[in-house]
């Protein structure tokens, strides 16, 4: 690991300097902060770019209600300690229609859940530049993906319309109707994003690390029972596993993996050496053929 | 040359040994035409290098199936073709990146269209790039598009090539070939600026001297294509290049006040002494601070603030420089760009001029010539649109530091945006700039805040919303102002 320590050096500051310029040439940014890794290790960039200073926006949760309950824990705690302003958003109209991951097919949850309330929730903002912990190899719609990434009106996509970025020339002027997603971790793979955590002696939510948790069998899946609202299938018996998360949603929908890393030095050694990519454990993304690309263009982040 | 003799040499501590794990991560771009088989090249690579997980192997492997393969198993051009239109065309249109490492390095691979009707993108993804994979067929050689290639990567500053000659296995590995078109290429790369060229013999599908050595190439002595990518020196700049930090934004806490930007070229330690090149005034470096703690010294591409002794009251725009060799404060400059947008340049459309971090109103423009992609010459002309590189002039509404691209490209590059919808219309590299070619109040109308508040705003407030109106009003009246052939500058 030290062999590569030079390049997360290059890639922090290539992050820092896009964290600057968004902050210089948009009028209201925020940071959507989704409690993983990646969002931890974006929020620590926006800390270095204007420290002494503390970033000048708040952050931004879009709260569905079925995080895991270790991740709203962590959500708060970070905030406090940062003394940062966070902004939880919630569709409440969902809530009160109960459209939930059981009973709704997770392309209808997240699209009413998670894409919609983010879309509410930057209108109501007033936001016109969003910080996200997105990165280019997470998926291959994403490889083609800007760091100043343009949406119409209404938070859509287009593909075909995105701004050229040369050299490391970022160009923010907004057309009508326009807003920016910024993505600063553009060119980081998963295992930077561990080896800096590790690098840097950041905190992490405990469930990316092995320790034993109830879960249950389900299509191959490992799903963890986290709280009371779980519904068991005829013949599902929660069991203790050793496992962790490679990536953090809500809990119904993200499949854990069987681990022995419980510690930050064995899950840089797990992920540099894993045999799937780290997307595999997301339910949502196999819901449809190129799912991520459309919903991308439905204005999802 | 526009800067002063070369300053005396300071003594400086020796730096530890520079090995190519220190320069961790080299950014290549893959150029050549879809026939020449850059997808299969670059999937080779990363298959071979174990960079594919174990879950995209079966869905890759899946989805060959559904493609009319000729005897091969995998189609290793879908681990980079991405977007949904793209993957049903079976071309490349956009730039994709991806990214894999070996023990001693990380790559990132970017990956551009090579049809004509796409120079943009790869201009685009040329100018990310330490080095160019240029493929050839072998059995076709160098062509117009090679020669369009090689222009391209010139024109946005790769030093470093790398020719692949590729489908050895369909011209039985022949030596002969392969140095022809080795000779070839290294006669037209003459009219560039490249430092250092590398021709390599491959077979992609099969995968000879991609990863792997090739058994069937005894004759060739020199390095895989991997083992190439390895050892490249990237990154590495000399100690003599002058220093700038193109200010990003002003960082206040207290009592501190650090300027805050990116090392663009060249080092500074505290003690020294910068220059703001459009003020003039000079002031000495206190701290260079980090959230890690102070440093002793700054490189190039390092993020860090920089406090000095002195308030120089600089904000966003400004370059701090070394004071001997300082930036040009240019208004007038000529420039190659590649055009970018669908729509033409129109010399009556308001433009803004992108450099590192300033943003200058453009008050005229016109092109002078166009680049011809088959001989490479520039002839007379004054119109440009999609995909053309152009020669062109720009006289600036007021003054911003630049550099020759030649000389410094991260402060010689520009982007070209448009006033009206904040498109960027085209990128370019600085080749002449002047000083003082134009003076504010002689022939440039100023919109200033006082006149625009007056009459055309009054009934704005100073609510974000009603300033983005402001600033919408002020440019649209120079876009009318303009159009009429005055040139405007607006002070806001």
């Amino acid at each position: 690991m030290t062999a590569l320590v030079s390049h997360l050096k290059l890639l922090e500051a290539e992050g820092i300097h896009i964290v600057r310029e968004a902050a210089a040439q948009f009028r209201a940014p925020v940071l959507l902060y989704s409690i993983g890794k990646d969002s931890t290790v974006l929020l620590h960039l926006a800390r270095k770019a204007f420290w002494p200073a503390k970033p000048p926006f708040p952050l931004l949760h879009i709260d569905t209600t079925w995080k895991f309950r270790d991740m709203i824990a962590f959500r708060d705690r970070t905030a406090r300690e940062f003394g940062l302003d966070l902004i939880v958003h919630t569709n409440h109209d969902g809530l009160a229609r109960d459209i939930n991951p059981f009973d709704h097919p997770p392309s209808v949850y997240t699209d009413i859940m998670k894409t919609q309330a983010l879309r509410a929730a930057l209108d109501a903002g007033g936001f016109d530049a969003a910080f996200g912990g997105a990165r280019r190899d997470e998926e291959a719609s994403r490889a083609k993906e800007r760091v100043f990434s343009f949406r119409a009106t209404g938070h859509r996509w287009e593909p075909r319309r995105q701004r050229p970025e040369m050299w490391t020339l970022l160009n923010g002027r907004l057309g009508k109707g326009e807003t920016v997603r910024v993505f600063p971790l553009s060119n980081w793979t998963e295992g930077d994003v561990w080896r800096y955590i590790a690098l840097e002696k950041l905190d992490v939510v405990p469930l990316y690390f092995a320790a034993p948790r109830p879960v249950v069998t389900r299509d191959g899946q490992l799903i963890m029972v986290d709280d009371e609202r779980m519904r068991l299938l005829p013949g599902e018996t929660p069991e203790l596993r050793n496992i962790r998360f490679r990536t953090l949603g809500c809990w119904p929908l993200t499949a854990a993996v069987e681990s022995a890393a419980g510690d930050i030095d064995a899950v840089v050694e797990e992920v540099l050496r894993a045999k799937s990519s780290e997307r595999a454990g997301r339910l949502i993304d196999h819901d449809q053929a190129a799912a991520m690309e459309m919903k991308k263009r439905e204005g999802y982040f | 040359m526009h800067v002063a003799a070369l300053r005396e040499e300071i003594a400086v501590a020796p730096v530890p040994a520079l090995t190519p794990a220190t320069s961790g991560m080299v950014r290549l771009l893959t150029c050549g035409s879809v026939d020449d088989g850059k997808s299969t090249l670059i999937g080779r690579m990363l298959w071979d290098s174990a960079a594919v997980a174990d879950d995209q192997r079966t869905a890759i492997a899946h989805a060959s199936q559904n493609r009319q393969l000729n005897g091969e198993k995998v189609d290793f051009s879908l681990l980079l073709d991405g977007l949904q239109a793209e993957r049903e065309q079976g071309i490349t249109i956009d730039i994709a990146w991806r990214y894999f490492e070996t023990a001693d390095r990380r790559f990132v691979i970017i990956d551009a269209p090579g049809h004509e009707q796409y120079t943009r993108n790869m201009a685009t993804g040329a100018s990310h790039a330490d080095v160019a994979i240029l493929l050839v067929d072998a059995r076709h050689g160098v062509k117009r598009q090679t020669r369009r290639h090689a222009a391209i990567c010139d024109l946005v500053g790769i030093k470093k090539m790398v020719l692949a000659v590729n489908k050895m296995d369909l011209v039985n590995w022949s030596e002969s070939t392969f140095r022809s078109i080795e000779a070839e290429f290294r006669s037209l790369a003459q009219s560039f600026k490249f430092t250092d060229i590398v021709a390599i013999p491959v077979a992609a599908l099969p995968g000879d001297s991609v990863v792997r050595r090739s058994s069937a190439m005894a004759w060739y002595g020199g390095p895989t294509l991997l083992d190439h990518l390895e050892s490249l020196d990237v990154g590495i700049e000399r100690r003599d290049v002058p220093f700038r930090l193109p200010v990003q934004l002003v960082l206040r806490h207290g009592d501190f006040r650090g300027y805050a930007g990116t090392v663009a070229s060249g080092r500074i330690r505290p003690g020294e002494r910068i220059v703001d090149a459009r003020s003039g005034f000079g002031a000495t470096v206190r701290r260079i601070t980090t959230m890690d703690g102070d440093l002793a010294i700054a490189r190039k591409g390092d993020a860090v603030a920089i406090e000095l002794d002195t308030d120089l009251d600089v904000s966003r725009g400004a370059v701090l420089s070394d004071i001997q060799r300082r930036p040009i404060n240019a208004d007038v400059l000529e420039a190659r760009l590649v055009w970018l947008a669908e729509t033409p340049f129109d010399p009556e459309a308001g433009y803004l001029l992108r450099t590192a971090t300033d943003l200058a109103p453009v008050t005229s423009m016109s092109v002078s010539a166009l680049i011809n992609f088959e001989t490479l010459a520039s002839a007379p002309a004054h119109a440009c649109g999609a995909n053309d590189i152009a020669d062109c002039h720009i006289l600036l509404g007021r003054p911003t530091s630049l550099d020759l691209f030649a000389e410094l490209p991260a402060t010689g590059s520009f982007v070209l945006v448009s006033a009206v919808d904040g498109a960027t219309v085209a990128g370019g590299v600085i080749t002449w700039a002047q000083a003082g070619a134009t003076a504010v109040g002689t022939n440039v109308f100023v919109l200033d805040r006082e006149l625009l508040a007056r009459g055309l705003c009054s009934d704005l407030g100073d609510s974000p919303a009603d300033l983005a109106e402001f600033h919408r009003r002020a440019q649209e009246a120079a876009i009318l102002l303009r159009s009429v052939g005055i040139p405007v500058l607006i002070e806001i």
